[in-house]
C-alpha cells in the first residue's frame, strides 16, 4: 500500500518535471523560432538599391575553425551587413569532402540565393555545383579553385592564383639556398587550394637547377597537429637548409620551430603563406623569412559582392574571377601589420577605419 | 473481489508497448523532430531534393551501426569503422587500376575490409584483448596504411556509369541499399541461429557457452560482419561524391554509428540489440544534422546545439520509459 503511494508520488514528480522541462523547451524553441521569424520578414533596404529581399548567402569551408578563415568570415559579415544580406558559415572542421557535399546539398534544399565553397576536390564538386545552378542557386568558388580544364561549372573564383604563388616561393627558395635539403610541409596533400601551390615551388626550383633536395611533408589539417610534426622532422633532420609551407597553420608552425630551435642563426631559411598573428610576429623578430599574403578578408567581402550584384541584376552582372593578391610580406614590409590589430586582419572585432598617410609602398 | 482485479485494460496495452519497444520511441522522437523541423523550415522533408540529401546523411551512418549493433550486443565495439571505411575504396580503385573489372575491384576492397576485421576478431577473442584496445590500434594502423598506399592525394573512382550508379552514384542508391541491408540484419538477428546466438551470448556469456553455443566463433564472425559493412560503406560513399578521399570517414563517423546504436536501444554494455532502432537512431542523427543545417546554424555553435538536442532526444527517451513502466502514462 504505503509502496504504491511512494510510486505514485514519484511518478508525479518525474511527470511534472518532463512537463516543466517539455514546457520549458517548447517556450524557448518558439522564441528562437518567433526570431528567425521577425528578421527573415524584415525586408533590406541599403544605398540607391530599391528593398528587396534578405538574401541568404551559405559559405561552404572545408577547415571551419581554422584561423586563417577568421578574416574571410569578417569580411562576409561586413559586406553581407553592408548589403542587407544574411549569411551561413558552414561545411566540414577536418576536410572532410563527404561533409563539404553535405552542406553543399542542404544548401540547396534550403533554397539559399547563393552558395560560395573552396572546390578542394578536383571532381567532388562538379555534380553538387551543377545541381545548384540547375535549381538557380549562384555558386562561387573562393580560396581554392578547379584544376584548369576541369568542367566545373561554377560562376567565378576569388582568391589567389595558386600555382603562380608556389611558383614564385619556388624562385624565392631558388634565391635564399644554393644546395642542400629543403623541406615542404603541406596541411592536407592533394587539396586543391594548397596542392598547387607545392606544385609550383617544386616546379620552380626544379627550373633553378640548383642542387636543392626536396621533401614534402604532409602535416595535418589542425594546427596543433601541425607544430609538433614540423618540431619531429626537424629533429630527425637538423642539417636541413630550409623550412617552407604553403598552408597558414604549417607556416606558423615552421616559424615557431625556427624560434625554439634560433634556426636563423644556424643558417636556415623559413617562410611560408599568410598572416596568422603568430606568424607575423616572428617575421618582425627576423626568425620566418618572408610570409605571402592572399587578403582572406577580401575572399569573404569580394564574393558577397558578387553575389548581391549577380541577386540584384538578375543575373545579369557579378561574377568575375579575381585574384586576390599575391603580395610577399618580410621584416622590411611587416610594420603595418604589426602596427594595426583590426578585422581585416583578423586580429580584432572591433569595426574601424583604419588611417593611413605617405607614400604606398609596392 | 472481481473489482479489485479489474486492471485498466486499455491505457496499460499501449503504454506498455511503448515501455517495451525501443523502436517505437525512438521512432516517436524521430517523428517529433521531423515535425518540427518541416514547421521551422518548409524545404526540409517534403521535396524530393531535400528527402534524397536527408537519405545521404543517415545513409552511411547506418550501415556502419548495424555491425556495431551486432559487436555491441556482445559487449564489444569497433573502433577502426571509419579507417576501414577510408581504407577499403583505395583496395577497389588498385584493383581495377591493375585491370580487374569493377565489380571484382569492389569485391576484393570489401574482402581487404573483411580481412581487418578477421585481424580484430582473432586478436581479441584468441588473444583475449578486450576489443577497445584491439580496434584502437588496427584504428591507428589502417589510417596510416591508407594514407601510406594513397600517398595522402584523393583519386577518383570508375566513371562506369551503371556501376557507380548503382554503388552509390544515383542519388536514393545509397538508402536503397541501407534499407535493404537493415532488411538483411533484422532477419538475421531475429530469425536466424546466428543472430539468436549472438544475443544469448551477449546476455549470458557464460550460460550460452554452458548450453552449446559457440561464442568465440561467433564473435569472430561479427567483427567480420561489422568491418565488411564499413567497408562496403565507404566504397559507397566514394561512388556517391566521386572522389576517394584518405582523410574521409575518420572517428567521426564511427562515434556516429555508435551513438545511432545506442540512440536506437543497443546499450553500450550489451546483452541486447536492435537493428530497426538503429536504422531509426541513425535517422535521428541525419534529421538533426541536415534539419540545423538548413535552419541555418552556423559551424561554430553547430556542434553545441546537436550535442544539446542529442542529450535532449535521450532524456526524453528513458524517461517516458519509467513513466510508461509504471504504467501511469
Amino acid at each position: 500500500m504505503a509502496q504504491s503511494k511512494e510510486d505514485k508520488d514519484e511518478v508525479q514528480g518525474m511527470r511534472r518535471g518532463l512537463l516543466q522541462g517539455a514546457g520549458i523547451s517548447a517556450a524557448l524553441a518558439l522564441m528562437g523560432g518567433m526570431g528567425g521569424m521577425i528578421s527573415s520578414a524584415q525586408a533590406a533596404e541599403g544605398g540607391s538599391f530599391p528593398a528587396h529581399k534578405r538574401w541568404k548567402i551559405v559559405f561552404v569551408n572545408h577547415v571551419t575553425t581554422n584561423p586563417f578563415f577568421v578574416p574571410t568570415q569578417y569580411g562576409i559579415q561586413d559586406a553581407t551587413a553592408l548589403l542587407g544580406m544574411d549569411y551561413q558559415w558552414t561545411g566540414s572542421a577536418n576536410a572532410d569532402i563527404g561533409e563539404m557535399v553535405n552542406a553543399v546539398n542542404a544548401a540547396i534544399a534550403a533554397k539559399a540565393d547563393a552558395i560560395a565553397v573552396p572546390i578542394v576536390d578536383p571532381k567532388a564538386f562538379d555534380k553538387p555545383i551543377q545541381a545548384a545552378l540547375d535549381a538557380g542557386i549562384p555558386v562561387f568558388a573562393y580560396n581554392a579553385d578547379a584544376p584548369s580544364g576541369s568542367t566545373n561549372p561554377r560562376l567565378a573564383y576569388i582568391g589567389q592564383d595558386l600555382y603562380l604563388s608556389g611558383y614564385q616561393m619556388g624562385e624565392r627558395i631558388a634565391n635564399l639556398i644554393d644546395s642542400g635539403l629543403v623541406a615542404l610541409f603541406i596541411a592536407t596533400p592533394g587539396q586543391l587550394n594548397i596542392q598547387p601551390r607545392l606544385d609550383g615551388a617544386v616546379a620552380a626550383i626544379k627550373k633553378s637547377g640548383k642542387k636543392i633536395d626536396v621533401q614534402t611533408i604532409a602535416t595535418g589539417a589542425t594546427v596543433n597537429e601541425e607544430l609538433s610534426k614540423i618540431k619531429s622532422f626537424y629533429l630527425g633532420h637538423q642539417d636541413l637548409k630550409g623550412m617552407f609551407a604553403v598552408d597558414a597553420g604549417s607556416t606558423q608552425g615552421v616559424a615557431v620551430t625556427m624560434k625554439e630551435s634560433n634556426l636563423p642563426s644556424k643558417g636556415v631559411h623559413g617562410g611560408g603563406f599568410d598572416l596568422l598573428p603568430r606568424t607575423v610576429d616572428l617575421i618582425n623578430e627576423g626568425f620566418l623569412d618572408f610570409t605571402i599574403d592572399q587578403q582572406p578578408y577580401v575572399q569573404g567581402f569580394y564574393t558577397v559582392v558578387q553575389a548581391f550584384t549577380f541577386l540584384a541584376s538578375g543575373g545579369l552582372v557579378g561574377p568575375a574571377n579575381v585574384n586576390t593578391g599575391l603580395k610577399f610580406v618580410t621584416k622590411g614590409t611587416v610594420d603595418p601589420y604589426l602596427n594595426t590589430s583590426t578585422r581585416y586582419e583578423g586580429k580584432s572585432t572591433k569595426a574601424q577605419i583604419v588611417p593611413r598617410t605617405g607614400a604606398i609602398k609596392g | 473481489m472481481t473489482d479489485a482485479q479489474k486492471p485498466a485494460k486499455r491505457p496499460r496495452r499501449w503504454s506498455g508497448a511503448l515501455g517495451r519497444s525501443s523502436e517505437i520511441r525512438i521512432f516517436a522522437v524521430a517523428l517529433i523532430l521531423c515535425v518540427y523541423f518541416e514547421t521551422v523550415n518548409h524545404d526540409f522533408l517534403l521535396t524530393g531534393a531535400s528527402l534524397q540529401n536527408l537519405s545521404q546523411f543517415i545513409a552511411p551512418v547506418a550501415i556502419i551501426a548495424f555491425g556495431e549493433i551486432m559487436l555491441m550486443i556482445g559487449g564489444e565495439i569497433d573502433l577502426s569503422a571509419g579507417m576501414v571505411f577510408a581504407f577499403a575504396p583505395f583496395i577497389m580503385y588498385f584493383a581495377i587500376e591493375a585491370g580487374l573489372p569493377p565489380w571484382l575491384g569492389m569485391l576484393a576492397g570489401v574482402v581487404a575490409a573483411g580481412i581487418v576485421g578477421l585481424i580484430n576478431g582473432a586478436v581479441t577473442v584468441y588473444l583475449r584483448i578486450p576489443s577497445f584496445v584491439t580496434t584502437l590500434g588496427t584504428l591507428f594502423f589502417v589510417n596510416g596504411l591508407t594514407l601510406t598506399i594513397s600517398r595522402g592525394t584523393p583519386v577518383s573512382p570508375p566513371e562506369n556509369s551503371a556501376f557507380a550508379a548503382f554503388m552509390g552514384g544515383w542519388g536514393y542508391s545509397e538508402i536503397i541499399w541501407t534499407l535493404a541491408l537493415a532488411a538483411f540484419m533484422h532477419v538475421l538477428l531475429r530469425h536466424t541461429r546466428w543472430g539468436l546466438h549472438t544475443i544469448a551470448s551477449g546476455a549470458n556469456p557464460l550460460g550460452a557457452s554452458e548450453a552449446g553455443i559457440q561464442v568465440r566463433r561467433l564473435k569472430l564472425g561479427n567483427f567480420i560482419l561489422a568491418a565488411l559493412l564499413a567497408g562496403l560503406t565507404g566504397i559507397l560513399e566514394g561512388f556517391r561524391i566521386t572522389s576517394i578521399d584518405p582523410q574521409a570517414g575518420g572517428n567521426q563517423i564511427m562515434f556516429l554509428a555508435v551513438a545511432a546504436a545506442v540512440i536506437g536501444g543497443t546499450p553500450l554494455a550489451g546483452g541486447s540489440g536492435t537493428i530497426i532502432g538503429g536504422l531509426i537512431g541513425a535517422a535521428v542523427l541525419g534529421i538533426l544534422n541536415d534539419g540545423f543545417t538548413l535552419i541555418g546554424i552556423n559551424a561554430f555553435t553547430f556542434n553545441m546545439i546537436l550535442g544539446a538536442a542529442i542529450l535532449g532526444a535521450m532524456i526524453f527517451n528513458i524517461h517516458v520509459v519509467r513513466l510508461a513502466r509504471k504504467g501511469n502514462l
